[in-house]
């Protein structure tokens, strides 16, 4: 019997497969390591569950004394509580582990390290960790949504839902951008441990439709733009979205996201290092 | 100097373990005191109360006040509400997982005070500074808004005070009651953060309890978590009577001391498991 020969790991040369493998490594160690506590992870999960429930729970008491909010129906609310669930989750599963790490690597120097690394900095630093802890939390999310769906007896059409996946994306975009934004200022202010309430408190302010606010609030919310984090694509999906936002949502995530990347490159052109 | 502190002091009496106490408070004052910028973005990130609130003021506006709360209404309950959760909320659970698993607890063991003190010092001295922060807030917010109004004289003022320090003491002896757990999972956070969650339902963080369905009041209100949280908000704001406000400091009283034999009894039983990891 021969020894199995384990062929030597092939790192595609360049573009975003080379990316793809890149992450694809993090991630699995990411996993694995996280793996190693096994009880913690599944009451982490029960957990997750159990706060979907307390959310839809703590929703109700609202509609004891009303039908609607804003002319948001409890079925309607639950899908934008979903979809609140759905991008906390995403915000806490890859974003915030990375985000929380930020201020280690500019104390330790070793965003020093990383910077010597033949990868693009900011993506090796924005998304090179994954928490395992708040991974079901968008796919409970979602369950959510479909139970808010089913309360309102409204299904969804293809165009509807084509749209809602096309704000969802901008509404993920939108909030890795901040991120990036938040990582930029870490730079600036070396470390800041804290940055990431900042991140938390906004996703926090999407938990309920925008309309569910009072003035000036509301409206102060569609400009910093909470609206587009839950209320558009919940909004999408319940078929009375006004078509701007299919627009104007994916060109303020575009925007941001480029102009998250260049305060990132300067806050790396003013950075000096901390092991050197 | 630092006056000597007896080695047993559980032997010798209580005084040499408040001798120490006051010490241990003013450690903690200072230590909170060099991080008040974390402090501050605790208080700014605290603001779900409000959010809470402003989701009732939209209610109110559009279907009339729900159970005859009014827009004031909601405004004082909420800000007294957030205001005791931030010089309450107990943390120490936190601070207790992290100690049994770094080992830092065996060090605190060997310390002559035990350790129920120590961390009850640790919170003290932290919420006593949160509070310097956030009480002034909120008198200049009641002064400022006039919408946001409490009609309370002197006495109601002083019970308050009397509610809130209960609440502090109730979540600190619940909350290390419930951390004695980890002697035997480990791991507390995902415990307290159950208990905490279910005890949200009926604490009057979720909803003040005058608005939540009558059946889950009634079990509300025999129930520990409303001491920590809704009882002086409910207080100040005016909504009790004599004979309910007797009530509540009665049954806030009952599960501190409740707890505190709970405690007594669980440390006994689980210090002698605990294995100390690292060291």
């Amino acid at each position: 019997m021969t020894a199995p020969s384990y062929p030597p790991e092939r790192v595609p040369a360049g573009g975003w497969r080379r990316y793809a493998h890149v992450l694809g490594v993090c991630w699995r160690a990411a996993v694995a390591e996280q793996l190693e506590y096994r009880a913690d992870l599944f009451a982490k999960t029960l957990m997750s569950a159990f706060w979907l429930g307390w959310a839809a729970l703590g929703v109700s008491i609202y509609f004891r004394f009303t039908g609607t909010i804003a002319g948001w129906s409890y079925g309607e609310m639950l899908v934008v509580v979903g979809l609140f669930f759905t991008l906390n989750g995403i915000r806490q599963a890859f974003f915030e582990p990375n985000l929380q790490r930020m201020g280690d690597y500019i104390r330790r120097g070793t965003l020093d390290y990383i910077l010597t690394q033949p990868v693009d900095a900011q993506i090796l630093v924005s998304l090179r960790h994954v928490g395992l802890h708040n991974l079901v939390d968008p796919a409970l999310g979602l369950v959510l949504v479909g139970v808010g769906l089913g309360v309102t007896e409204r299904a969804p059409t293809p165009v509807d839902l084509l749209a809602f996946a096309l704000l969802l994306l901008s509404a993920i975009v939108l909030l890795y951008a901040l991120i990036v934004g938040l990582m930029a200022l870490s730079v600036l202010l070396v470390g800041a441990d804290e940055l990431d309430t900042v991140s938390f408190s906004l996703v926090e302010l999407a938990r309920f439709p925008v309309q569910a606010y009072r003035q000036p609030l509301q409206t102060l919310l569609v400009v910093v733009p909470v609206a587009l984090l839950t209320t558009a694509p919940a909004q999408a999906l319940l078929g009375r979205l006004d078509p701007l936002w299919l627009l104007a949502s994916p060109l303020i995530a575009v925007a941001a996201l480029a102009l998250a990347t260049l305060g990132w490159r300067g806050s790396l052109r003013r950075y000096t290092g901390a092991s050197a | 100097m630092p006056e000597p502190v007896s080695p047993r002091p559980w032997a010798r009496g209580l005084a040499p373990t408040l001798v120490a106490w006051r010490g241990l408070v003013r450690a903690s004052l200072q230590v909170a005191l060099s991080y008040r910028g974390r402090m501050v973005l605790w208080v700014l990130s605290g603001f779900f109360p409000l959010l809470l609130m402003a989701v009732w003021l939209t209610v109110v506006a559009e279907a009339g006040p729900p159970a005859g709360w009014t827009t004031g209404d909601f405004l004082a309950y909420f800000a007294a509400a957030a205001v005791v959760w931030h010089v309450t909320g107990a943390h120490i659970v936190w601070e207790w997982d992290q100690d049994m698993r770094s080992g830092d607890l065996s060090s605190k063991l060997l310390l002559p005070v035990h350790p129920f003190f120590q961390y009850a010092a640790w919170d003290f001295g932290h919420r006593v500074v949160m509070a310097a922060g956030v009480v002034p807030l909120w008198i200049l917010a009641a002064w400022a808004l006039p919408a946001l109004e409490y009609d309370a004289g002197v006495g109601r003022l002083i019970l308050t005070g009397a509610a809130i320090l209960l609440a502090w003491a109730l979540s600190a002896v619940m909350g290390l009651t419930v951390g004695l757990l980890g002697f035997w999972s480990t791991q507390t956070t995902n415990i307290w953060m159950l208990w905490w969650g279910l005890g949200s339902l009926v604490s009057g963080w979720v909803a003040p309890l005058e608005l939540i369905p009558d059946w889950l009041r009634s079990v509300a209100m025999v129930l520990p978590f409303r001491s920590t949280l809704g009882f002086p908000a409910e207080l100040i704001s005016g909504r009790l009577a004599a004979a309910e406000i007797a009530l509540g400091f009665g049954i806030g009283l009952a599960w501190t001391t409740a707890f505190g034999v709970l405690y007594a009894i669980g440390w006994r039983r689980g210090v002698r498991r605990f294995q100390a990891v690292a060291g």
